[in-house]
């Protein structure tokens, strides 16, 4: 039995068990993060700063479990993609760091 | 059957990688989706340059958003990136008919977003903030706009793939397109998360 063999079969073995499991999961955190998010603004009086982060935050953690999970970035052989969308990302960062404390102070 | 199908007349595991074409669709989808983000990434700075600019006597953020609306369509976004991912395990399983009944539950779920973003925009209208009111409404309308643009190309997208599906079958061919167009999906709703983020829950703490 050849090496390349046997990696097919554990790659079909790793999709049989590949189940919705793991995507409920994401989506029920995806849930709660939104949750929290709106619950500490519908509380209030929170200081601006502070809930800007904390928004910011929570925003950042749910991107990471949808695009790990739901986009397959988390799975093998996505070195491509995740260069290409780092490469937007850097992009974007550059922009609005730019537009908010750069071009308009 | 066409030429297209597997040896032994069964789809391997991953249809969507299983030809170079298919790879390279995927691949490129990809790049495509990084120039989205930088697309995105330009409307979200103007709309935080310009977010407190509302000029005198407009609605402001706080007067206008209602955490409700944007609550429900979060809901109804995130659920439809569920079933979408729904739609590609039943593609990798081989399920077709169970993939189509996903695919049509997240364009339903899509339609339901944008039928509640028009009416959001129209009651925004009716409180007199009108897409050239000030700066701020020119910005916002441009960007949660434009992502709901995104949402119903999406939305008329997976309709014709789903016309297509009955039409060819589930092949290495149409299985690709199937895998793209879930990965829109998805990041249309990463977008999303941003949106509801910086625009409403920011705009609504001030």
């Amino acid at each position: 039995m050849s090496a390349e063999h046997s990696a097919v079969e554990e790659r079909e073995k790793h999709h049989k068990h590949e189940g919705p499991k793991k995507h409920i999961i994401a989506f029920i955190f995806s849930i709660l993060l939104t949750i929290i998010a709106f619950a500490m603004v519908a509380a209030g009086e929170i200081n601006t700063t502070f809930i800007y982060i904390f928004l910011v935050l929570m925003a950042a953690i749910q991107v990471f479990v949808q695009m790990g999970f739901w986009m397959h970035m988390k799975d093998r052989g996505h070195a491509f993609p995740i260069i290409g969308i780092l490469m937007g990302v850097f992009v974007v960062f550059t922009i609005v760091i730019m537009a908010e404390y750069w071009a308009w102070w | 059957m066409s030429a297209h199908s597997h040896v032994d007349g069964k789809l391997p595991h991953e249809p969507e990688k299983a030809t170079l074409e298919g790879r390279n669709k995927v691949l490129g989808f990809w790049l495509f989706l990084g120039a989205e983000t930088v697309l995105f990434g330009t409307l979200f700075s103007a709309f935080l340059a310009l977010r407190h600019q509302v000029g005198d006597g407009n609605p402001s953020s706080q007067e206008l958003f209602e955490l409700s609306t944007t609550a429900w369509a979060t809901f109804i976004l995130l659920t439809s990136s569920l079933t979408s991912v729904f739609a590609i395990q039943a593609m990798h399983t081989n399920k077709v008919k169970s993939m189509i009944i996903w695919l049509v539950v997240t364009v339903l779920l899509g339609l339901g977003f944008l039928a509640l973003e028009v009416v959001e925009f129209a009651t925004y209208v009716d409180e007199g903030h009108k897409f050239s009111t000030s700066a701020f409404s020119s910005s916002f309308y441009t960007l949660v706009g434009f992502h709901g643009a995104h949402v119903l190309f999406g939305v008329l997208w997976i309709s014709i793939l789903i016309a297509q599906i009955f039409k060819k079958g589930l092949t290495v061919v149409t299985a690709p397109k199937i895998y793209v167009a879930g990965i829109y999906w998805h990041f249309i709703d990463v977008v999303w998360v941003f949106i509801f983020t910086v625009v409403y829950l920011m705009g609504k703490v001030g």
